[in-house]
């Protein structure tokens, strides 16, 4: 169990990011990633079962914020827009290369929920398809089905749509 | 189809993610408080309660069932404290009872469809008198007895004649229609009381109406039962006649109303023990026969059974009687759902108001 421990606290600060990235907000991911490792640590023992603990962590964080996705902040009136992902944006460069970041974290928050989880997930916390499928509870083709849906809503966005890739174009070598 | 490219994507993320310190301390104290949780002591229940998602929806739904039934159970229990025979089919008849004289005896009540219940504690025509030889006798007995199909209410005739004939009576009687008989009688129980010296030629005359399947008699001595509770009521006696005797010279009424207690006492003592030898004295006279009818397939509550037959037969009366219970139970326990969903509605609502303000 203390290897459980010791993987909180250093898995802490990227839960608490991949979290942000799925709520949009700061304060949410940290109350979200306490609530979420208190139940990890409640079901350690089932979680000492588990040959993979990563994903399966991670799932719990997942839940922890679909959770509170689909409960709390919806409901909620006072809101605290500081740490908020188009906050934290702004107040960013307006170099090319923040413009960039910003245009795909915009497009990111208006994915639907369950796209933006499997994205976050596989292009931020690195997971590979079989632990997607562990931490959101679905099979890999799933994963891989959403995965396909969510670039493609991306590349679709009107902030993106520009800058994505054409596969019909080839590039002209001079 | 145009696809965002991998590359920005990740880049992306990881710049925006990252654009924030995370403290580690936060975690530190996340562990600590995990480990502290973990030493201090909790009660079951609370930690139950405290348990996420389905483990807490688990300890709610049986509680919640505890409740159903600690509501439910008395509440069948108390309907099912009523013995009733059903009788499928057309409303029952029963055969007529009569004293030895030969004049009805019993009343007969019909509930409903075919329900049957007779009951009669009245003694009349009887040549019997009280028993007053030193030894008193109390015996009953059962008979399981099997006769041919449709003639259970003729079987009762005649039990009825043997025990008028015996200076007896029918004490009760019930009888039963089965699902495969149509218009007549599949099995039945009367209870028969005959004089103590009567009742071994009753027994033997019983088991002459059909084929006899089991017979159980037994006899108790309460010779000294009966000669105790006779002589303290004696006792008794002297004493209120000493006392009747001081109210004669009592002269203050503080001593007037301190032997008239006492007297009460003594005949309050006097008419329970009283009551006691009569019922004695009614066992002691009458022998008690409870004969169960039957036609081939069916049989009585009572009939006795054994082994595998016993085991099997208690088996479905088992499964029946928890069937009915189930369904006698199904009322409260949806009244008690309903209300516990309420409460836990309103409980929700009051939380998320609580939660809201708290944000």
């Amino acid at each position: 169990m203390d290897d459980l421990a010791q993987w909180l606290e250093e898995g802490y600060p990227q839960s608490v990011r991949t979290a942000y990235l799925i709520l949009g907000n700061r304060a949410d991911a940290e109350d979200a990633v306490q609530e979420a490792f208190l139940r990890a640590w409640k079901f350690r023992d089932a979680i000492a079962k588990e040959t993979s603990v990563r994903p399966w962590l991670y799932r719990v964080v997942v839940n922890t914020c679909n959770s509170k996705l689909r409960q709390e902040i919806p409901r909620r009136e006072r809101h605290d827009p500081e740490h908020d992902l188009d906050a934290t944006l702004a107040d960013n460069d307006t170099t090319d290369r923040f413009a960039a970041t910003s245009d795909v974290t915009r497009a990111l928050k208006d994915l639907p929920v369950h796209l933006r989880v499997v994205v976050v997930l596989r292009y931020y916390a690195e997971l590979n398809e079989r632990e997607i499928a562990i931490a959101i509870g679905r099979k890999p083709g799933t994963v891989k089905s959403r995965l396909h849906e969510a670039r493609r809503r991306l590349a679709d966005h009107p902030a993106l749509r520009d800058s994505a890739p054409d596969p019909n174009s080839e590039e002209v070598s001079g | 189809m145009t696809m965002i490219d991998e590359a920005v994507l990740v880049s992306a993320l990881k710049e925006t993610a990252d654009a924030f310190d995370v403290s580690s301390e936060a975690a530190q104290r996340i562990v600590d408080q995990m480990r502290e949780d973990e030493q201090a002591p909790v009660a079951g229940v609370t930690r139950i309660i405290r348990q996420p998602g389905r483990a807490r929806h688990m300890f709610m739904g049986v509680a919640a069932l505890v409740v159903a039934l600690a509501v439910g159970v008395p509440l069948a229990g108390h309907e099912s404290a009523k013995p009733r025979t059903i009788v499928h089919g057309a409303a029952a008849k029963l055969p007529p009872r009569t004293t030895s004289a030969g004049t009805p005896l019993s009343e007969t009540t019909l509930s409903g469809r075919g329900f049957v219940s007779t009951n009669s504690k009245t003694i009349q025509g009887t040549s019997a008198s009280n028993s007053t030889t030193s030894e008193k006798i109390e015996s009953t007995g059962t008979i399981a007895v099997t006769v041919a199909s449709g003639r259970v209410q003729s079987a009762f005739n005649k039990l009825s004649s043997l025990a008028g004939r015996d200076h007896g009576f029918v004490d009760s009687s019930q009888a039963a229609m089965g699902s495969r008989a149509h218009g007549s009688f599949s099995s039945g129980t009367i209870v028969l009381e005959v004089p103590q010296a009567s009742f071994k030629l009753l027994v033997a005359q019983v088991q002459e109406i059909g084929h006899t399947t089991s017979v159980v008699t037994s006899s108790n001595d309460v010779t000294s039962q009966y000669v105790d509770l006779q002589a303290r009521i004696d006792a008794l006696k002297v004493s209120l006649n000493q006392y009747l005797k001081i109210m004669t010279r009592a002269t203050s009424i503080s001593g007037i109303l301190a032997v008239q207690n006492q007297i009460n006492q003594i005949q309050s003592q006097i008419e329970q023990d009283q009551g006691q030898l009569n019922v004695l004295n009614h066992e002691t006279t009458y022998a008690n026969l409870t004969v169960n009818v039957a036609t081939p397939g069916h049989h009585t509550a009572s009939t006795s059974r054994s082994g595998l037959n016993k085991a099997w037969h208690d088996s479905v009366s088992g499964f029946v009687a928890g069937f009915e219970w189930l369904v006698r139970l199904a009322g409260p326990v949806l009244f008690v759902l309903l209300v516990l969903g309420t409460l836990y509605m309103l409980g929700m609502l009051a939380w998320r108001n609580i939660r809201r303000r708290r944000i």
